[in-house]
C-alpha cells in the first residue's frame, strides 16, 4: 500500500495506491492520520488507485473523517474504482463522507 | 496421457495461523491461487472480500488467547458459483443472525466497525454455519460467478448445516 501526500493552496491531497485490506490499513493509517488530523486539514482522498477495500478500510476513513470534522476540517473522497465504489455504497459511506467523481469536484467541495 | 489438454485448477486449499502475520502471508497465497482460476473480476473481488472479512474477524475476535488458533480454507470453483469453506478452532461464532449496523445518521454518530458481515452478505448468495462435533467453526460462503450479479443475500439464504 502506497500513500502520497501533497498540498495545494490549503487543500491536502492524499493519494492511496494498493489495497485497503488489513495489512494495507496497518501500513498507512498512522501516517495518514498524522498528516491531516492534528492540523484539521481540508483533505481530498484519491481512491482511483485503490483496488480493494474491506471493513477495516471503511473504519479508517470514518475514524479520520470524524477526527477532522471535530477540528473543523473535512474529508472528501473521489474517483473510486467500480467495486470499491460498491463497497462504499453498501456501507452508505457516501451519506457521511462526500464522494466525488474527480479531483476538481473534490477540491471544490473541500473548499466550500 | 499424451495429447491431453491441461485443465485449469478448480480448487484452492490453504491453512494459516489466526494471527496478523499469518493473515498477511495467506492473503498473498490466496491471491496467487485465484490468479490461476478462470474468475471474472467481480467474483474475484467478492472472494477476496469474503476472505478479508472472515479472517480479520477471526484474528480480532475469534482467536483463542493462547495464540494457537488455526484456520483452513477450501475454495471450490463450481459451474455457477464459488464456494469458500472456512474451518477454525477459535471460539464458537455463528455469524448468520448478527444484525447489520444501523445506517449512519451522521459522521459523529456513525459506528466505526461492524460492517464485515454486512459486506459478506452483500456479495454472497448463501451463508451456512455449523459447529462441528470436533469443536470447530465451519462457515461456507457462496459467491456468484455471474459477472452481472450484484446480490444482497436474502434472509432465506442463511442456513445452518
Amino acid at each position: 500500500m502506497k500513500m502520497d501526500i501533497t498540498e495545494d493552496d490549503g487543500v491536502v491531497k492524499v493519494g492511496l495506491v494498493g489495497r485497503l485490506d488489513t495489512p494495507g490499513v496497518d501500513a498507512v493509517e498512522p501516517r495518514f492520520t498524522a498528516a491531516v488530523v492534528p492540523r484539521g486539514a481540508r483533505a481530498v482522498v484519491d481512491l482511483s488507485g485503490v483496488e480493494f477495500i474491506g471493513s477495516l478500510g471503511l473504519r479508517m476513513l470514518i475514524t479520520i473523517a470524524r477526527a477532522l470534522s471535530r477540528r473543523n476540517g473535512k474529508m472528501i473522497l473521489y474517483a473510486p474504482q467500480l467495486f470499491v465504489a460498491q463497497v462504499l455504497e453498501t456501507a452508505s459511506l457516501g451519506d457521511i463522507i462526500p464522494v466525488q467523481p474527480d479531483a476538481a469536484s473534490a477540491v471544490a467541495a473541500a473548499r466550500a | 496421457m499424451a495429447g491431453a489438454t491441461p485443465q485449469p485448477p478448480d480448487r484452492i486449499a490453504l491453512s494459516l495461523a489466526a494471527t496478523r502475520e499469518g493473515f498477511a502471508g495467506s492473503f498473498d497465497e490466496l491471491r496467487r491461487g485465484l490468479d490461476a482460476l478462470p474468475l471474472d473480476a467481480r467474483a474475484r473481488f467478492s472472494a477476496e472480500l469474503v476472505f478479508e472479512e472472515v479472517v480479520a474477524n477471526l484474528v480480532r475476535h475469534g482467536a483463542r488467547p493462547d495464540g494457537q488458533t488455526t484456520l483452513s480454507l477450501d475454495v471450490e470453483l463450481r459451474d455457477h458459483d464459488v464456494q469458500l469453506t472456512f474451518q477454525d478452532d477459535g471460539v464458537p461464532f455463528d455469524p448468520r443472525d448478527r444484525p447489520d449496523p444501523a445506517p449512519p445518521r451522521d459522521l459523529e454518530h456513525a459506528e466505526t466497525g461492524g460492517r464485515g458481515l454486512m459486506l459478506i452478505r452483500s456479495v454472497s448468495t448463501a451463508l451456512e454455519y455449523t459447529r462441528t462435533p470436533e469443536g470447530r467453526n465451519r462457515l461456507t460462503v457462496t459467491v456468484s460467478r455471474d459477472a452481472t450479479a450484484r446480490v444482497r443475500m436474502s434472509d432465506g439464504a442463511r442456513s445452518g448445516a
